[in-house]
């Protein structure tokens, strides 16, 4: 577990910084706080509220094969 | 004479309690901190089981520099199987509780948080711990997040329909036991870019392994002619990448969401989960959204219809549980959001947010489709 983890956060730090720093090098301007207005549209934030994010999260894990993915396991429905 | 209350009652009379120690019925005092208070209720109906689940979300500021959290939910489970899903399913009722507490500060670019969660039901006790770390950097623009949590949980098989209750094969050493452990470690990190005025990309990946039993206590595979009980590995590694986009389209108000998810796990179950979401503004205090998501998953490399009885190659692990099998889905979602001020109301129920939403689930398996239903009142207070 504490193998595949490392090796797969230093993958995800390397991509992230090549993704981040091509973004940052390619011309992307730094969007400062005041150019921020469409930025702070609900919409445009992660606008699901705890409540509406916490039943689909236990609702897809009780469905689908694929549960996780949003770093809170467990919870618990005696439906494995 | 013994006064007794349904459950909901229950919530609603606990709701009415904190909203009135929170004061929002009475005047608007000197405020130190804001918060706000959500009450949401979800129903949810598929062919073989209907959940009514009655929620509570408290949000406030603790102090200049912190953010503390808590919730707390009722699961009713009405006319569903201990079995999820089985063919022999036969009528079942239960209840699962569950709270969690978080707290989160900044300390400058830096926010440390941690929370923790406890849910109960009679066949099934989880208790969850963990901590994150975000830093906010390039004014802003880019974030970056690191996080983790432990879950160690308890199966047993208490709701069992009949006389007596089974016995459970928590592993090769522990084969006949009333309980096991399932424990969750998973370790998680995000990274999100704002890329113009109008665009932000996000990036995440979450890996978790499960130890313990991971088998349904009530559910039996078909070996030959004879019905087994389920054997899952007792060990799964899952790993899920995920990225989004958000744009902003502004002559019109319009919001457009994209994003697409991998996962993959070490019983070779693999999903692509692609979604694309609009949300439209009509004004400043309405929005309407509506959201697609494909689904589509192989089976886990054990699981069989069937299982032939005399190959002990085959029936090492057997599985009936159909969210291990080869099936594709569609989710389609209607959302409408009304702020207070929509109504003309005022003082602090100007800010309130009306919430609802419609969601149509289409599942090529024995689950079949399935409706889900919200409502939800988001108020803010300061105190």
């Amino acid at each position: 577990m504490v193998a595949a983890a490392v090796r797969y956060f230093f993958w995800f730090a390397i991509a992230s910084a090549l993704v981040l720093g091509g973004l940052g090098s390619s011309g992307c301007v730094v969007v400062r706080a005041h150019e921020r207005e469409h930025l702070a549209k609900r919409a445009m934030t992660d606008d699901r509220s705890p409540g509406e994010a916490r039943f689909f999260g236990h609702e897809r894990g009780s469905r689908e094969g694929a549960e996780g993915g949003n770093g809170q396991p467990g919870g618990g429905c005696g439906c494995n | 004479m013994r006064l007794q209350l349904a459950p909901s009652t229950v919530f609603v009379l606990g709701v009415l309690g904190v909203l009135g120690v929170l004061g929002v019925f009475g005047p608007v005092p000197p405020a130190r901190g804001d918060g706000t208070l959500a009450v949401r209720g979800v129903y949810y109906k598929e062919r073989a089981t209907r959940v009514m689940q009655p929620m509570l979300d408290a949000m406030f500021d603790a102090g200049t520099h912190g953010v503390a959290t808590g919730h707390f939910l009722v699961d009713a489970i009405t006319s569903a199987s201990a079995s999820s899903g089985a063919a022999d399913a036969k009528p079942f009722t239960e209840k699962r509780y569950e709270a969690g507490l978080g707290y989160a500060h900044e300390l400058g670019v830096f926010t440390l948080a941690g929370d923790a969660k406890y849910s109960t039901e009679s066949d099934y006790v989880s208790r969850y711990l963990g901590a994150r770390a975000q830093a906010e950097l390039g004014q802003k623009n880019t974030v970056l997040g690191l996080g983790g949590g432990i879950s160690l949980d308890t199966v047993s098989a208490a709701a069992a329909q009949g006389p007596s209750m089974p016995t459970l094969r928590c592993d090769a050493a522990h084969p006949v036991a009333t309980s096991c452990p399932l424990d969750v470690y998973s370790l998680f990190a995000s990274a999100s870019q704002i890329v113009s005025r109008n665009a932000v990309l996000g990036v995440s990946v979450d890996v978790s392994t499960l130890r313990g039993l991971q088998s349904n206590p009530y559910r039996q595979a078909i070996v030959g002619e004879s019905l087994v009980p389920e054997r899952h590995p007792t060990e799964r590694t899952r790993e899920a990448f995920a990225a989004s986009a958000r744009y902003y389209i502004a002559p019109t108000g319009t919001t457009l969401i994209g994003a697409y998810r991998y996962y993959r796990d070490s019983w070779q179950v693999h999903a692509h989960t692609p979604e694309i979401r609009i949300v439209q503004e009509a004004g400043y205090d309405v929005d309407a959204s509506v959201r697609y998501r494909y689904y589509t998953q192989d089976g886990a490399y054990f699981y069989h219809a069937r299982y032939p009885p005399d190959d002990p190659a085959m029936t090492q692990y057997v599985s009936d549980d159909v969210k291990l099998s080869d099936f594709t889905g569609h989710t389609f979602e209607a959302k409408l959001g009304v702020l207070g001020e929509a109504f003309d109301l005022g003082g602090r129920w100007a800010g309130a947010r009306f919430e609802g939403i419609l969601e149509y689930v289409i599942q090529h398996n024995r689950f079949g489709n399935a409706v889900i239903a919200h409502v939800a009142l988001t108020l803010p207070f300061d105190y």
